[in-house]
């Protein structure tokens, strides 16, 4: 592989969360690269929304470490997670309903370009342009995913898989470096699956993202990602490269289950 | 002209107050968050009027000073905002009807102080509050551009950044944090405006009233307001203004009906949330006047 | 403190704690079934002392249109406090029908509830004063029967007097709590009652009408309020229209304190608030209700589900 291998962008340490009696991490360990497209696989509630949700501080783990880039994520809040430039998407879209796509995208873009609030409060002509700026980089975000018409619609008026483009478009208006994809091809029939692999394979090339994904969809996953971990009841049974994890038995065991 | 204003100037200022204390339960809604702490601010407003205008500041013969009046305002503006900041940063972390509850707490607990201090004057309150005006009629020129102002202010709100951040806080909090919006920082500045709008609104109804007690901003009249804002429309911030004036007014005019005027008062807000869920004013509608 | 003042106060707390108990169970029923809080709730608690006194025999005064009005026959004081407590039951299930159904219908957001119930309440409140004025009553010393004032705890050098009325009262209460409990854990009903509080859906998936039951909880719930109406004016006296918001708001803090629609928490957080109440030293006594709320404050911030109800989690 290539020179990514080098540098970490994030380190799981140990991970573990409960859930009243339910051990939903167990002690989990991982490192990510930067610039790789990282695989979370695993059978229904093998944790790895979980892990997400630890990852963008919307849950902290009981015990563990997260380092991102030399921080302990599990110190932060939600919100500094997201400033420090780890984006993510959901499993079940959390789109702002009824604002339209484009302020859904301008919420997020806002984050970076801090404008004077007197100024914006004001209408002052610097603001005007400020926020002329904002607009057309998120107008080229929804270019991006293929969202350029409607974008002054309701986002709950759009169809399911627009809705999990504009939440790519979303993220990414947050300029992140790590990128959580949770199942973005959920609900998608398969030719927007392919093209849902190239968007992803572009935007990671265009703003030199590292992306982690979790997916149910395998043949998807081993084709995009370029190491994978499995997950099954909490536990981490495997991790490496597709053709490594595609033949280990403790993965097909617990996909197959002992029929 | 001049009759309509003599009969009617009492209740068109006390519609204009209504008007305001709608939206100082509209400003932390824009953020998703039912706070009933208004008539708490208030309460605290009128007594900062009240105590500083009878018993610090000299009394002088004719009218009260008007920049007397406009150091009250201040204060109660400064008072209400530090407080609000420290109970926001407290409060605001409950959801829903535990929030509603925990604000009315609050305001329970500066009632019955004002009800057992001596500096509030007790059960019988604070009496001659001084007139900055030779007529009470003179308090529009106060009323009115106040409302203005507040309404200009929150329509800007609305447009810039800080405002979409509130409405991306409203629908929803979760995600509004993922995408680096600091939420709690929004909410309790939306929080701290509403308690600073209600605190000076409360400072020159003092005056406007001429007395203080506690029963002004009982828990009632949180309820109250709070149907100035889902009645008059939740959606934009006319609705407050409107039901506000409307609710405000409509016990006065149903007077001529006389003792039942209250019970059909009561009436008329239960028919106007079954029939008005979305309140008189939306946001459809005002695109329609505008065309 | 010495150790009769100490039982004194304790007893006294326990008899108006156990009041605060039956009112609140009524308004925790009703959100644990809806999620709603009814603020008319304290407005029914009113009107049940007011049946009372007139299903009694009592007279009205001066004001209102029913001035010096009076019932033609006079009831027993018990059968006056169950009839009145049932009354009480019908039109809070009447105001269900009014106020709040059609709302359920529509989908409205809970919000708009809240401001229903206060429009009932004001109807209520108002139209008791429209009709007997907002003078205070207060009930014949002998409605319990030809009882002592007060009852001695104590010895004849050492004193604790406690009063009759406050007995009585704590025995009603506890009789009230204990059908109520079996009620809800052994009748069909209950169960049912039950079953829609965890999960409505399911509930109706399982074939319970839960408009049904829905009335038979408002009825439940006006029905208690009616009735703890009827002992706090017989312990002191009806004191006119608005006397059941403020403890319509203690109420709320009860239930906040015992956990929202928990139904052991509203009976644990009654005793409790009637408790601490009880021990406000007389100097101090215009703080007494702020106890009630200082207390419902703390436990928001530091425990929002309450004493007794299991954590809130918010689902991501």
């Amino acid at each position: 592989m290539t020179k990514h291998q080098i540098t970490p962008i994030l380190q799981l340490n140990n991970i573990t969360k409960k859930f009243g009696g339910l051990l939903a991490v167990d002690a989990v360990s991982f490192t990510v690269v930067q610039n790789e497209i990282f695989g979370l696989i695993g059978p229904n509630g093998a944790g790895k929304t979980t892990i997400f949700n630890m990852l963008s501080g919307l849950i902290t783990p009981d015990l563990g470490q997260i380092n991102y880039l030399g921080q302990d994520l599990t110190k932060l809040q939600s919100y500094q997670i997201a400033q420090r430039g780890i984006a993510r998407t959901f499993q079940n879209l959390r789109l702002l309903g009824n604002l339209s796509a484009l302020e859904n995208v301008l919420v997020p873009c806002n984050v970076h370009h801090k404008t004077d609030f007197l100024a914006d409060f004001l209408g002052l002509p610097k603001a005007q342009l400020a926020q002329k700026k904002t607009y057309s980089k998120a107008k080229e975000l929804l270019d991006l995913v293929g969202l350029s018409d409607n974008i002054k619609q309701q986002a709950n008026n759009f169809s399911y898989g627009d809705q999990r483009r504009l939440e790519i478009a979303r993220a990414l208006a947050l300029e992140p470096k790590l990128l959580l994809l949770d199942e973005p091809a959920a609900g998608m029939n398969t030719s927007e699956k392919a093209s849902l692999s190239d968007l992803i394979r572009q935007i990671r090339d265009q703003f030199n993202l590292t992306i982690i994904l979790i997916e149910h969809h395998i043949p998807l996953v081993m084709s995009l990602c370029e190491r994978i971990a499995v997950l099954d009841f909490g536990k981490l049974i495997s991790l490496g490269e597709p053709e490594q994890v595609k033949n280990d038995p403790l993965v097909i065991e617990a996909y197959l289950g002992n029929e | 002209m001049a009759d309509f204003f003599n009969t009617y100037g009492h209740l068109i200022i006390s519609t204009l107050f209504g008007a305001m204390l709608g939206l100082s339960i509209y400003l932390p809604l824009m953020a998703g968050q039912l706070s009933l702490a208004s008539p708490g601010f208030y309460s605290l407003g009128g007594y900062i009027a009240a105590i500083l205008s009878t018993q610090f500041f000299p009394r002088s013969e004719g009218t009260y000073p008007l920049h007397f009046l406009g150091v009250e305002v201040i204060l109660s503006a400064i008072l209400s905002g530090i407080l609000a900041i420290a109970l926001g940063i407290l409060v605001l972390r409950l959801r829903g009807i535990y929030l509603a509850i925990a604000t009315i707490a609050f305001g329970e607990i500066i009632r019955i102080l004002a009800l057992n201090l001596e500096i509030t004057g007790g059960a019988v309150g604070i009496f001659g509050i001084p007139q900055p005006f030779d007529i009470p009629l003179a308090y529009l020129w106060i009323a009115i551009p106040l409302l203005i102002l507040v309404m200009f202010l929150v329509y800007r709100l609305e447009k810039t950044n800080v405002g979409l951040a509130l409405r991306a806080i409203q629908v929803d909090e979760l995600a509004a944090n993922s995408m680096g919006i600091n939420s709690t920082k929004y909410k309790v500045l939306a929080f701290t405006l509403g308690a600073i709008l209600a605190g000076i609104v409360g400072t020159i109804s003092a005056h406007f009233l001429n007395t203080w007690n506690a029963r002004q901003g009982t828990f009632d009249s949180s309820i109250i307001y709070l149907a100035f804002v889902l009645i008059g429309g939740s959606k934009t911030f006319v609705g407050p203004v409107f039901g506000g004036i409307l609710l405000t007014a409509l016990p006065e005019v149903l007077r001529e009906i006389g003792n039942i005027r209250l019970i059909i008062f009561g009436i008329l807000i239960v028919l106007g949330t079954i029939f008005f869920p979305q309140g008189f004013i939306t946001p459809n509608l005002l695109k329609k006047w505008r065309k | 403190m010495d150790f009769s003042l100490f039982l004194q106060n304790f007893l006294n707390g326990l008899s108006i704690g156990s009041v605060y108990a039956i009112f609140a169970l009524g308004y925790t029923l009703v959100f644990s079934i809806l999620g709603i809080i009814n603020f008319a709730h304290g407005a029914i608690f009113t009107l049940g002392a007011y049946f009372t006194y007139a299903l009694a025999g009592g007279k009205f005064g001066f004001n209102g249109i029913l001035a010096n009005a009076q019932l033609p026959f006079q009831l027993p004081f018990v059968m006056a406090l169950l009839l009145s407590s049932v009354l009480s039951g019908l039109v809070t299930v009447l105001l269900e029908r009014l106020a709040f159904k059609p709302l359920r219908a529509r989908n409205a957001d809970p919000l708009l509830t809240l401001v229903s119930s206060l429009g009932a309440a004001l109807v209520i409140v108002n139209l008791i004063q429209y009709l007997v004025g907002a003078e205070i009553y207060t009930f014949p010393a002998n409605i319990y029967g030809n009882l002592p004032e007060a009852i001695n705890f104590g010895t004849a050098t050492k004193p604790i007097n406690i009063r009759t009325v406050q007995i009585i009262v704590f025995g009603v209460s506890v009789i009230i709590v204990t059908c109520l409990t079996y009620l809800i854990n052994y009748t069909k009903v209950g169960k049912a009652l039950q079953a829609i509080a965890e999960d409505t859906t399911t509930a109706s998936l399982l074939g319970i009408n839960s408009e049904r039951l829905i009335m038979i909880t408002f009825f439940i719930s006006g029905f208690l309020a009616g009735i703890s109406g009827t002992l706090v004016s017989s312990s002191v006296s009806i004191a006119g229209p608005y006397f059941g918001i403020s403890f319509g708001l203690k109420g709320l803090a009860v239930i906040v304190l015992g956990g929202l629609g928990n139904i052991p928490g509203a009976i644990g957080g009654g005793l409790l608030i009637g408790l601490a109440e009880a021990f406000v030293p007389s100097d101090y006594s215009g703080y007494k209700d702020a106890i009630s709320f200082g207390l419902l404050f703390i436990m928001l911030l530091v425990r929002p589900q309450g004493l007794f109800g299991k954590k809130l989690i918010q689902k991501v």
